[in-house]
């Protein structure tokens, strides 16, 4: 039981590489995605962002069409886009495996890649999801076969600095009390996912 | 989260020592940093950076190319419409490049460019809101070293962070490598080099040298480079 009382308070462990596309200006393999600036749409005084989300199998569909808006949405909240006139930034997300908490994965890959592409951003962002099981129990992260016993999925990103929600994503039925302890659950595991992309460009500055 | 020169930095911390620099004395924030009502806060992930008197700037990782006005850099020739010629220089935009730009360039004595030339020029233009152009004079109107390289050699892109490494006066890999193996080279501010050898082997290999010094530190640069030397040595 008490294994198991841990288990719900901790994020599956991350990995991350980056530089996997040799092309693109910014790629991180979390979930394979690459971020690169190109004039495709112009807008005239500041960058026009744009993701692109590629699923496994087949072609994007309409659920996936909400992903991208909602990536995008995320990513424009962060990026300085009047520093760069003229110009249209695009997120280009393929999923490779689903074990859970996609939408989440997708938002955090899209920052890394931000990250690495070296664009001028306000803040960073994390995202986490957190299921609630059907005998009410908030759990943190949860895997595919945990997901099977949630009735509700939640997923909240914060930003690095005052950690506010930037973005919210739910699915299911909730009370008002189970939002508010997900989301302070939330916010806690945020923490780690800062400290993820702290620890990544560290690796990666040291030879600079 | 607040750092100090020298951290880790990743966007949205906040720079505390330059708010305390006093009023009076000028201080210059470079790439990186922005001023948000009375703090200095981060906005690319990197090296937070301090030199004296009072400069800051953050080193980032980054591979797109925005233009600096009198940076020199390595371009293509894609395009070329009347008098113009469109430059492929890596930004976000081609520049553009007028025919009289080039020593000793008249309406009647054109230069010969081609498409598919690859080129040393230098940013006459550079703003965020307009087309960049570049020139292949200096101010004395002469050549000095820009214009179009040689048919042969070898183009290829790296990140930023390679071209300012190889540059810095403290790497030691052109300096070595250029002793036992004679090359040109044309090195981009935007990322794109430009290089011919001897041989096509010692260009890959000087190639292949650069492109591996962007993890590196300086002494293994050293070590990287007597190795190279004597690989090219036993194959010869």
């Amino acid at each position: 039981m008490a294994a198991m009382a841990e288990d719900q308070h901790v994020l599956r462990k991350m990995f991350c590489e980056f530089d996997v596309l040799s092309c693109p200006d910014g790629s991180a393999m979390k979930y394979r995605n690459r971020s690169c600036l190109r004039p495709n749409k112009l807008i005239i005084d500041k960058a026009c962002v744009e993701a692109v989300y590629r699923p496994k199998v087949g072609q994007p569909r309409v659920a996936d069409k909400t992903k991208e808006k909602m990536i995008g949405n995320t990513c424009s909240s962060a990026i300085l886009s009047t520093l760069y006139p003229r110009t249209s930034v695009s997120i280009i997300l393929q999923e490779m495996q689903n074990s859970g908490g996609l939408m989440a994965c997708a938002i955090n890959a899209a920052y890394l890649a931000l990250i690495r592409s070296g664009i001028a951003m306000k803040f960073l962002v994390a995202a986490v999801t957190c299921g609630i099981t059907k005998d009410d129990k908030v759990i943190l992260d949860p895997d595919l076969n945990k997901v099977k016993d949630c009735h509700t999925e939640l997923m909240f990103a914060f930003d690095s600095i005052d950690f506010n929600i930037v973005a919210v994503d739910s699915s299911g039925q909730y009370t008002e009390e189970q939002y508010q302890k997900a989301l302070s659950l939330c916010k806690e595991a945020s923490n780690e996912i800062f400290d993820f992309y702290r620890n990544l460009v560290k690796k990666y500055a040291c030879c600079i | 989260m607040k750092v100090k020169v020298g951290d880790v930095v990743v966007p949205g911390d906040i720079a505390e020592e330059i708010s305390r620099v006093k009023s009076e004395t000028k201080c210059v924030l470079g790439p990186g940093l922005r001023r948000f009502s009375e703090n200095v806060i981060v906005c690319k992930s990197g090296i937070f950076r301090k030199k004296n008197p009072n400069t800051y700037w953050v080193d980032s990782h980054q591979r797109k190319y925005i233009p600096v006005r009198g940076e020199s850099v390595v371009g293509v020739v894609v395009n070329k419409s009347g008098d113009i010629f469109k430059v492929d220089i890596g930004a976000s935009e081609l520049a553009s490049l007028a025919y009289t730009s080039f020593e000793g360039a008249t309406k009647k004595n054109r230069p010969d460019v081609k498409l598919g030339d690859v080129l040393y020029a230098k940013l006459k233009i550079a703003s965020l809101d307009m087309e960049p152009e570049l020139e292949c004079v200096d101010s004395k109107g002469k050549q000095s070293g820009m214009g179009v390289v040689a048919d042969d050699g070898f183009l290829f892109t790296c990140s930023i962070n390679v071209v300012r490494k190889i540059l810095s006066p403290k790497c030691p890999l052109l300096k070595t490598l250029g002793k036992e193996i004679p090359h040109e080279i044309a090195v981009g501010m935007n990322g794109k080099v430009w290089l011919k050898a001897r041989s096509i082997k010692e260009t890959i290999a000087l190639a292949n040298a650069i492109l591996a010094t962007e993890y590196i530190t300086n002494e293994e640069t050293n070590a990287m480079c007597c190795r190279i030397i004597e690989a090219l040595q036993e194959v010869n």
